[in-house]
């Protein structure tokens, strides 16, 4: 009698096969030869003989190996002795071991997700959608306001306001000479500039080889501009400080891009002229190609000298914005202290000085609320909607734990504790999770190339930040690793904590199963309730932004949009915004050429178009006392419009008329109000041939209101209208013009007609910016559009993930309650009462959730509240019909899997265990 | 490297090594043919295999476990056995054989295969018959 399995060992050579295949064969063939040693003592062998017979059983154990190892099956590849080493190393030294450990697990993971494919394929797809969507905002993020400004040290760049009083954050634009005392005056900034705030096209006249003329988009700046911003012309140099006045201002400095696009990059360009609006204009400098510059507007092509006018001059002529470097090492805080203080020196000097105050701000900070709260808001919809995933991919998990009982028993039993099983259970969550989050990465990059295409105007024009494409840059790949991490301890740390808890012994034996079962199955309906629970919220919040949109788009704009072609046109004049204008017979040409053409019923213009702002003016009205010094005047908006304009527009004259082609320079003042303007000033009077007066200079003469005209939304269909008063163009011009024309139909199609006939009324100035109005007003809410369709979709795919989620956890309870339903039927129930009892289950447990979603969503959509048009955020409505979707939902996705129950063969089930 | 207790080798009465009656092709490609014939009626574990071999072919056919043993495993592989751990009392377990659905298709098949070949194989050493 010998050790046969250690006799065996030593000679049989079984490298390829796995561990546990090779013991198989050891035991199996010392087995055999023990039997054989027996045979031999039974035959009456002694005991060396007997022995010795049984090793004569295999002589040729070279041979014999050769033949095992041919043996495919449990042969084991790359990564089986991987595995090995790693069990060696854990035995091993200890050092290794904790790695070992892990590389154990996360094998093992692998493992387990290639012998169940379709429910990795299920948990990986879940969590990729989940993943790909947070990373997707998280870019639009990144590309828009988590962007540092482009230009050196961008914290010391800062805004300068006017504000009504001390302290108040209710900011105007700034005004030329209030400026200059300000830069005269303070110690903070190292430098300091103003740009006109509106700006306007600029027509590049043909000249040479470029037979076209060009309307290009540029704005006046002051000689410090570029210095405040640092950055130099990498062709050429700034603008001096003399260039600033009115005669020396015909230089230029150009974009790159319109340097490279219109002039051929050529070098020699500097020092030659161009024309611009008819005039000779030096070109002096040419920006770098990365210098891009935007304002509450597309990005400017060419900067010109501030070349002072009358109007500018004004301290009440608000027409600029305030920019600053600040001197290193000096506050926000401090600077607005000093400039306020300045200004409240002013304040003492001149009278209209007199409620003004001012404010710094950091230019890093500005104009990003609106895509803030935007962006935010879906950051937060798409988290939950990974949320829901999760809660998807640990019911999945828990229901491949209970089937893997049997093999947590034995390994537990071979003495591996319940942190170890908890640990190998979050190892598989995270490969899960990683998986999810490469395919996410490749979900995100598709989805942030459509994005760029579909996002609205507000966030391409942010101020300061122009946005060429969002894409996936390093900020966003680490955002996507940290949320893969995140989602994959989530998702596991039900079922590790699940199985850890699990009782000890308990599943090795057969009929443990229902013990078990019962409490496992709470946690999975209450994963599913969660899950319904967020859902709810987030089908909340979509369904109350498609109800603020109903609303906003049903709103009445004050006119008729439809048929209505718009174009652009720069018609330069010398003072500005106070006219008059260099070509009076601007209005009655547009007339004449445009209105004549065939399928034209009527052409006009106007300084603004409707829903697209408006400038401002303060007045005073004859016959009652003017303000005082510490009051507010009357004022309203403020535009320019030639005859037939509100005809034009389908606006309804409510008493008098409007503009004719006798309202001309030299005949009688007149202007029209609107309806709020009228009923604000002349509540109960007819204000028609009542006299004002714009502006508080004695000079300005007294205009008679001819009409009254019905309120048009000017600042878009969510605000209110607001008091407006409009002059015709004749006696008070603008020099950037609207030109709206009505068609009989199709009004797109007559852009090309319409741009040839406005060449005719002014040659060299192109017009620009052809759209129809109808564009203009779906583009006005196309910042309320977007997030409306995204929130929907992201509703969508969660009512798709619960209803998933559902589905899997009953066809899991009806499986495990076989046994109970056999029992059942013997009993008599028949099969609709067995699908009562399903349905009626499961949907107590949606009900659960549906509750908890409620209360949890009256909290989160006050997040809303700023995003919402005439809809409360507690809209019960709203509420009501989302607890109803998700309802009927639920209901569906319980009654499909409940209907296998009902089918149940009463004697097959009962024979289940 | 043979084990060292090759060498206390002595001589063993009652065991002839037959190997002269068949060639070892022939045993080779007929043998799994027995073997799954051996388990048509009942599971049956590696050494008694071995020993029902040897008697029912009245001592002609003798195969060693070292012989055997690798023919199981081939058969285990494609599919026409499988094996189970069978724990008696007092025992040691050990791995008994049985047909799967698929061996005994084979072995229906190759029984009238052999039979087939047999038959024609002894018409034709037969000779003639006068």
């Amino acid at each position: 009698m010998s050790d046969w399995k250690r006799g065996i060992r030593e000679n049989l050579d079984l490298r390829g096969l796995g561990p546990t295949r090779q013991s198989e064969i050891v035991e199996d063939l010392a087995q055999q030869l023990d039997d054989a040693y027996r045979d031999g003592l039974a035959r009456g062998m002694s005991d060396d003989q007997a022995t010795a017979f049984a090793w004569s059983q295999c002589p040729d154990w070279p041979g014999l190996s050769r033949e095992l190892r041919q043996s495919r099956r449990g042969a084991i590849g790359v990564l089986g002795r991987l595995e090995g080493r790693a069990y060696d190393a854990e035995v091993g030294s200890s050092r290794w071991s904790a790695w070992a450990t892990v590389a154990q697990d996360l094998m093992f993971a692998f493992r387990l997700m290639r012998k169940a494919p379709a429910f990795t394929a299920a948990a990986v797809l879940t969590l990729a959608l989940g993943i790909g969507a947070n990373s997707t905002i998280f870019s639009v993020m990144s590309a828009t306001f988590l962007k540092p400004l482009p230009f050196p040290d961008p914290d010391r760049l800062a805004l300068i306001w006017e504000t009504p009083a001390k302290a108040s954050t209710d900011t105007n634009i700034s005004t030329a000479p209030r400026f200059w005392d300000w830069q005269r005056q303070n110690r903070t900034f190292e430098h300091m500039a103003l740009f006109d705030s509106a700006g306007k096209g600029y027509n590049l006249g043909a000249s040479g080889a470029l037979r076209e003329a060009e309307q290009v988009s540029g704005v006046r700046v002051t000689a410090d501009f570029f210095s405040v911003l640092g950055v130099r012309p990498f062709l050429g140099r700034e603008f001096r400080q003399e260039e600033e006045t009115a005669g020396k201002d015909r230089v230029v400095v150009l974009s790159y891009s319109l340097w490279s696009r219109r002039y051929g990059s050529n070098r020699n360009l500097v020092g030659q002229p161009i024309r611009i609006d008819g005039e000779r204009y030096t070109v002096v400098g040419v920006m770098p190609r990365e210098f891009h510059f935007q304002f509450w507007s597309d990005e400017r092509e060419l900067w010109v000298p501030a070349g002072w006018n009358d109007g500018d001059r004004s301290r009440n002529s608000h027409s600029f914005v305030a920019i600053g470097r600040l001197k290193p090492g000096v506050t926000v805080a401090q600077a607005t202290t000093e400039i306020a203080g300045i200004q409240g020196q002013l304040a003492k000097q001149y009278q209209e000085d007199r409620d003004v105050s001012a404010l710094v701000t950091p230019m890093g900070e500005f104009g990003l609320e609106n895509v803030q709260r935007v962006t935010l808001t879906l950051l937060a919809a798409v988290a939950l909607v990974l949320l829901i995933g999760c809660v998807n991919v640990a019911n999945l998990m828990l229901a491949r734990g209970a089937e893997r009982r049997k093999e947590f028993a034995i390994r537990r039993a071979l003495g591996a504790s319940s942190t170890r099983l908890a640990r190998q259970l979050l190892a598989e969550s995270l490969m899960l999770s990683a998986l999810g989050g490469a395919a996410g990465l490749a979900l995100a990059f598709w989805a942030s190339r459509v994005l760029t295409r579909i996002l609205p105007a507000g966030f391409a024009t942010l101020p300061m930040r122009p946005l060429d494409a969002v894409s996936l840059d390093a900020r966003v790949l680490g955002f996507t690793c940290l949320i893969a991490c995140v989602t994959g301890v989530v998702s596991g740390l039900v079922p590790a904590l699940t199985a850890a808890r699990d009782d000890e012994g308990q599943p090795l034996k057969d009929g443990g199963r229902e013990a078990a079962a019962g409490g496992r199955s709470i946690v999975r309906h209450a994963l599913v309730a969660s899950e319904v629970g967020l859902a709810l919220v987030v089908l909340v919040a979509a369904g109350l932004l498609i109800k603020s949109m109903t609303r906003l788009i049903a709103v009445d704009p004050g006119f008729d949009p439809k048929n209505i072609l718009t174009a652009e046109i720069s018609v330069p004049q010398v003072n500005m915004y106070y006219g008059p204008p260099e070509h009076p017979r601007f209005c009655e040409e547009i007339e004449d050429r445009v209105a004549s053409m065939p399928g034209v019923l009527s052409a006009s213009a106007a300084a603004h178009l409707p829903l697209r702002g408006n400038a401002g003016r303060g007045f005073s009205i004859e016959g009652r006392p003017e303000p005082g010094p510490d009051e507010d005047g009357p004022g309203g908006a403020y535009t320019v419009t030639c005859p037939g304009y509100f005809r034009t527009l389908g606006v309804p004259i409510k008493k008098g008329r409007e503009f004719t082609r006798e309202d001309r320079l030299g005949s009688p003042g007149v202007v029209v109000i609107n309806e709020a303007l009228a009923r604000r000033y002349w509540p109960s009077e007819d204000p028609i041939g009542r006299r004002i007066r714009i502006g508080r200079r004695d000079a300005a003469d007294w205009l008679t209101i001819v009409g009254v005209v019905g309120n048009v939304r000017h600042w878009g269909l969510a605000q209110d209208t607001r008091p407006q008063l409009f002059r015709p163009y004749t006696q008070a011009a603008w020099p950037f013009m609207r030109v709206v024309v009505k068609t009989v139909a199709a009004p797109a199609t007559f852009a090309k007609s319409v741009r040839h006939a406005m060449l005719v009324v002014e040659p060299d100035r192109p017009v620009s910016e052809i759209q129809t109005m109808e564009a203009i007003v779906r583009g006005s809410v196309g910042t309320r559009r977007f997030p409306m369709l995204m929130l929907a979709a992201l509703a969508g795919l969660a009512l798709i993930l619960a209803a998933i989620g559902i589905i899997g956890v009953v066809s899991y309870s009806v499986t495990q309650a076989t046994h109970e339903i056999g029992v059942r039927a013997a009993l008599g129930a028949q099969p609709w009462d067995v699908l009562w009892l399903m349905t009626t289950r499961s949907m107590s447990w949606v009900l659960v959730g549906v509750a908890v979603g409620a209360a949890l969503s009256s909290v989160a959509t006050r997040l809303l509240k700023g995003m919402l048009y005439d809809v409360t955020p507690a809209d019960p409505v709203v509420l009501a019909i989302v607890v109803g979707i998700l309802s009927a939902v639920a209901l569906a996705a319980s009654y499909v899997p409940a209907r296998r129950a009902a089918r149940v063969d009463p004697l097959m089930a009962l024979r289940s265990e | 490297m043979l084990l060292n207790t090759a060498t206390k080798y002595t001589s063993i009465p009652y065991i002839k090594h037959v190997h002269t009656v068949f060639s070892r092709e022939l045993k080779k490609g007929s043998t799994e043919l027995l073997v799954l014939a051996l388990l048509e009626p009942r599971p049956r574990h590696g050494y008694d295999l071995a020993k029902l071999l040897e008697s029912r072919s009245g001592g002609r056919l003798a195969l060693r476990v070292g012989s055997l043993y690798p023919i199981l495993v081939r058969l285990e592989d494609k599919g026409l056995l499988t094996g189970r751990w069978v724990e008696k009392p007092g025992e040691r377990r050990r791995r008994f054989y049985r047909l799967t659905a698929q061996g005994r298709a084979v072995l229906s098949e190759q029984r009238s295969v052999w039979l087939d070949f047999t038959g024609a194989v002894n018409q034709v050493l037969g000779g003639e018959r006068v």
